[in-house]
């Protein structure tokens, strides 16, 4: 018995340094000067560190800093542009209609319209979506990519809200009737209160799947701000193009610089997460 | 209240789903249509769909798509299901901690992924090749280029199916196990009669939206490889992209993307009619009598 | 000018038929109980009333006005839900508030009659509280100060003591009682504990698979069940039911069933019927003359014991008052009381002896 737990242990150890040294190994690339990212025997533990990589006056990538420094235009676009879909993807239009779909709207057919609309992959959807946003003279800006953003956040916040909402005791809602609530204030005050652990869940998720979207940003967006809505996805892979030979520290800092934010909200948010990763796949 | 009050409020509070429903999927199915039908002239045609039946980049496409997905699969399935048979028969502190160092490569976005795997496999600098002693051009060799996509991206998927398949274990009952020790089950029996029945549903489900994910699959082939050498890692969704953004075909590249739709549907419905995947997911309920 | 009208109302879910051609009257100020097993349909009968459901067919007067199709919050009734239903997110003033905001009162009156309805029901210090921090009593307590705040005209109730542990729901039934007498309004309650009823109720009616089975005040309904399925289910331990035949010898009227004969002296019936003949456990004594059994179980409850008596293939209870040590296995005999004695066509299930 103890014997078993120790190799468990063991295998635990292992699992959790193929996942974690990836991770490391950007991070010491990042901080880690020239001479020491190139050579023929691998540094596994740098002795100088630098954040040159991050910042250093002069040097360019294309029209701006060649660090990571220069990722800014690129990341603040990424911001808006997450932050726009997670939280229109969540209120204004996964909660109501997850609402409306568990309690007024019990159609099996439209729960599998949502699951579609999931699963139908980026790529094919991507030539439409891009005559759709020349069309209406989107292209490169903010509000395109998140109304194509919305593609995936809006159906992904419906579905993780059609859980949390038919776990709530219905009983809540008829009182609220019966206190002389109108069926929209029932929903906005007293449903919708009572699934923030659900409404986190769906902004974090969107949020982060947002963050890493890269196809549609590749087609629907060409310039950093502030003349377009570039996303830092495409400033790391332009950079990578550009730089897959040399520059490794500046990649490696930039590519650290993108992981940021969301492996804080991963450890931040655990809860959140997993509950949001597993919900439809598991219920308790 | 009566149905058509509750329908009315319900469409009143789906409409914002409905209508972009209608503009963002409805609308670009029909485009995709119209296109697909249609030749650069601006004329019904069937041309895309003649040249589709005899173009080789598609079959070696859909072939690659294919090593791509079941490989993706075995790696991600066996490796889940690994990492969550041994984080849930642990009994020790730290589980938590452990389920997230797991999941953490989850959260990344793919196109880091694409640059760490080109640190990490670097055939000169990498530290896989020093640890293996010899330089190997990984994304260089026809043989190895699609496998060590399928690698780098089970790097990042694992950890989803490693999270439903532990939340499923943890979610059945210890009663079940006690009930089990007590009828003299051993750890094998255990496994069979009571664990694996248990998770079933869970396994499905996580097989049905781990296929999702894999066939989303686009940004490792694209920084990586560039569906290079040759065409052997050109995969669906970046032959789609190839032919409308780099030789500008939208019209082809809508008939490709029909039969993209049309695989993935046909994939779905054979899940749906093969397995109970609806139910699991809570789409179709059986009617609880209500007092 | 609050009573509650009920006619021909039928209810399905469905093809499943769940209320089947109700009749009911419950007057103003009663304490009326709607008393069943699970799946008897007295909840649902109750969310009709409250319009939580659509009516699939008659009508329901409330107040002289007809209500079908009239919305929950317009028909001026209250309800208390068996999870009681708060709202997690508002405090207990907000709670209890709520009711009035919505119906545009103003503040200083919203913040008298929380004031006051909170006094009545001893919570004024939970107010600030959020309904996670309370005790189950007192969350009990906030839902009937939130349906009570308004001064409904009726006041519904759906088994809002069965999850309160045993000693608080004895304290408050005894609670809501004496809190209904004061208030004077007119009340439904639904209840599948058919001690609470008996202990509650103006009136009752009982209810099983979607019909009414008999209303009456707690003495009759206890004294006189006119069908088996009532007199089987109101009083514990249960009834004794026994499978024969009446009989007529000469001018006098016999019971005669497998393992026993009883004179009926002084009963009339019509004719000779298959029954089943009915009697309490605290209407079987043990005498010194009567028929003979052996004492099968014996439960000392303390102020009453409880036998079993095993009468050939019989089994009769048999409530003894008091505590006595009483072995098992050993030979009784027991009468009945005559005048007690119930008897059931086999066929119809309906009471013979009115």
């Amino acid at each position: 018995m103890k014997k078993l737990n120790i190799l468990l242990l063991l295998l635990l150890i292992i699992f959790s340094l193929i996942s974690l040294f990836p991770i490391y190994w950007t991070i010491i690339t990042a901080l880690k000067v020239n001479s020491e990212i190139f050579t023929t025997v691998p540094i596994f533990f740098p002795v100088k560190i630098t954040l040159s990589n991050f910042y250093t006056p002069g040097q360019t990538f294309g029209a701006v800093s060649q660090t990571a420094f220069g990722s800014f235009p690129w990341l603040l676009n990424s911001a808006v542009i997450a932050l726009l879909s997670a939280l229109i993807g969540t209120f204004l239009i996964g909660a109501p209609a997850a609402y409306a779909l568990t309690r007024y709207l019990k159609n099996v057919w439209l729960g599998r319209t949502v699951l579609l609309m999931m699963m139908i992959p980026e790529a094919a959807l991507i030539i439409p979506f891009y005559i759709i946003i020349i069309k209406v003279n989107l292209i490169n800006t903010w509000w395109g990519l998140t109304l194509v953003y919305l593609s995936f956040t809006a159906p992904l916040s419906t579905w993780l809200l059609m859980g949390f909402f038919s776990d709530l005791p219905r009983s809540v809602e008829e009182a609220a009737s019966i206190d002389g609530l109108s069926a929209y204030k029932i929903f906005y005050k007293i449903a919708m209160p009572m699934i923030m652990p659900g409404i986190m869940v769906s902004i974090i998720l969107n949020f982060i799947n947002s963050w890493n979207e890269f196809l549609y940003a590749l087609v629907l967006t060409y310039t950093p701000f502030p003349t377009g809505a570039q996303t830092v996805p495409l400033f790391l892979s332009d950079f990578i193009v550009i730089e897959k030979s040399f520059a490794w520290g500046g990649l490696a800092a930039a590519g650290v610089i993108v992981i940021i934010p969301t492996i804080i909200i991963g450890i931040y948010a655990q809860k959140y997460l997993v509950k949001g990763w597993t919900m439809g796949a598991v219920k308790e | 209240m009566n149905r058509k009050q509750a329908t009315k409020i319900g469409l009143i509070l789906a409409s914002p789903l409905l209508i972009y429903f209608l503009i963002f999927f409805i609308y670009p199915i029909f485009l995709l249509f119209r296109y697909a039908f249609t030749n650069t002239a601006g004329s019904f045609s069937l041309s895309n769909f003649v040249y589709m039946s005899k173009d080789p980049i598609l079959y070696s496409s859909l072939y690659n798509t294919l090593y791509y997905f079941i490989g993706s699969v075995a790696v991600q399935f066996s490796g889940g299901f690994l990492a969550a048979i041994v984080l849930n028969s642990y009994t020790g502190r730290l589980k938590n901690t452990f389920r997230m160092i797991l999941y953490i490569p989850l959260t990344i976005s793919p196109i880091v992924i694409a640059l760490i795997w080109l640190l990490i496999f670097n055939p000169t600098y990498g530290p896989i090749d020093y640890i293996l002693r010899t330089p190997i051009n990984w994304l260089g060799s026809l043989n190895l280029a699609m496998p060590t996509i399928i690698v780098a991206n089970g790097w990042e998927y694992i950890p989803f199916v490693f999270l439903i398949i532990y939340a499923g274990l943890q979610a059945v009952p210890k009663q079940y196990y006690e009930a089990a020790s007590i009828d003299g089950m051993n750890r094998l029996q255990t496994f069979r009669y009571i664990t694996m029945p248990s998770i079933t549903p869970i396994l499905v489900v996580a097989f049905l939206l781990n296929s999702i994910g894999i066939l989303q699959g686009f940004t490792l082939v694209y920084v990586l490889t560039n569906g290079g050498p040759g065409f052997s890692t050109y995969i669906l969704s970046f032959y789609i992209y190839k032919v409308a953004f780099a030789y500008f075909n939208l019209h082809y590249a809508a008939a490709l993307s029909l039969l993209f739709i049309f695989i993935i549907g046909a994939f779905v419905y054979a899940m749906l009619k093969l397995t109970s995947v609806e139910r699991y997911l809570g789409l179709k309920r059986e009617n609880a009598g209500d007092e | 000018m609050s009573e509650v009208v009920i006619e021909n109302l039928t209810k399905k879910f469905g093809n499943n038929l769940v209320l089947d051609h109700i009749n009911l009257k419950i007057d103003s100020r009663e304490f009326f109980v709607l008393l069943g097993p699970s799946g008897s349909g007295k909840s649902t009968l109750l969310r009709l009333i409250a319009g939580l459901e659509d009516i699939t067919d008659g009508s329901i007067y409330i107040g002289g006005k007809k209500v079908n199709g009239v919305q929950p919050k317009d028909r001026d009734v209250a309800m208390v839900f068996q999870n009681y239903a708060l709202y997690p997110h508002f405090s207990v003033y907000d709670n209890i508030a709520l009711p009035l905001k919505v119906r545009g009162f103003s503040k200083d009156k919203i913040a008298q009659r929380v004031k006051e309805i909170s006094g009545i029901l001893h919570i004024e210090e939970l107010l600030e509280k959020k309904p996670r921090q309370l005790s189950g009593g007192q969350q009990q307590r906030v839902a009937l100060a939130r349906a009570l705040v308004r001064n409904p005209s009726i006041f519904l109730l759906d088994e809002p003591l069965s999850n309160l542990d045993a000693k608080l729901r004895v304290e408050a039934r005894t609670f809501l009682k004496s809190l209904q007498k004061e208030l004077g309004v007119t009340t439904i309650f639904v209840t599948h504990d058919q001690s609470e009823a008996m202990a509650m109720a103006t009136k009752i009616a009982v209810l099983n698979r979607g019909t009414i089975k008999q209303v009456a005040d707690p003495y009759e309904l206890y004294m006189k069940p006119s069908d088996t399925f009532t007199a089987g289910f109101v009083g514990s331990p249960a009834m004794n039911m026994v499978p024969g035949k009446i009989v007529k010898d000469g001018n006098a009227w016999k019971f005669a069933a497998a393992d026993m004969a009883l004179d009926l002296k002084g009963m009339k019936f019509d004719s000779e019927a298959e029954v089943i003949m009915g009697v309490r456990p605290e209407h079987v004594v043990i005498s010194t003359e009567g028929i003979t059994g052996i004492i099968s179980t014996v439960e000392p409850l303390g102020s009453v014991t409880y036998l079993e008596v095993k009468i050939g293939g019989t089994d009769i209870m048999v409530q003894y008052t008091g505590l006595a040590r009483i072995e098992p296995n050993s030979q009784v005999k027991i009468g009945f009381a005559l005048d007690r004695l119930l008897f059931y066509d086999k066929d119809t299930e309906k009471l013979l002896n009115k």
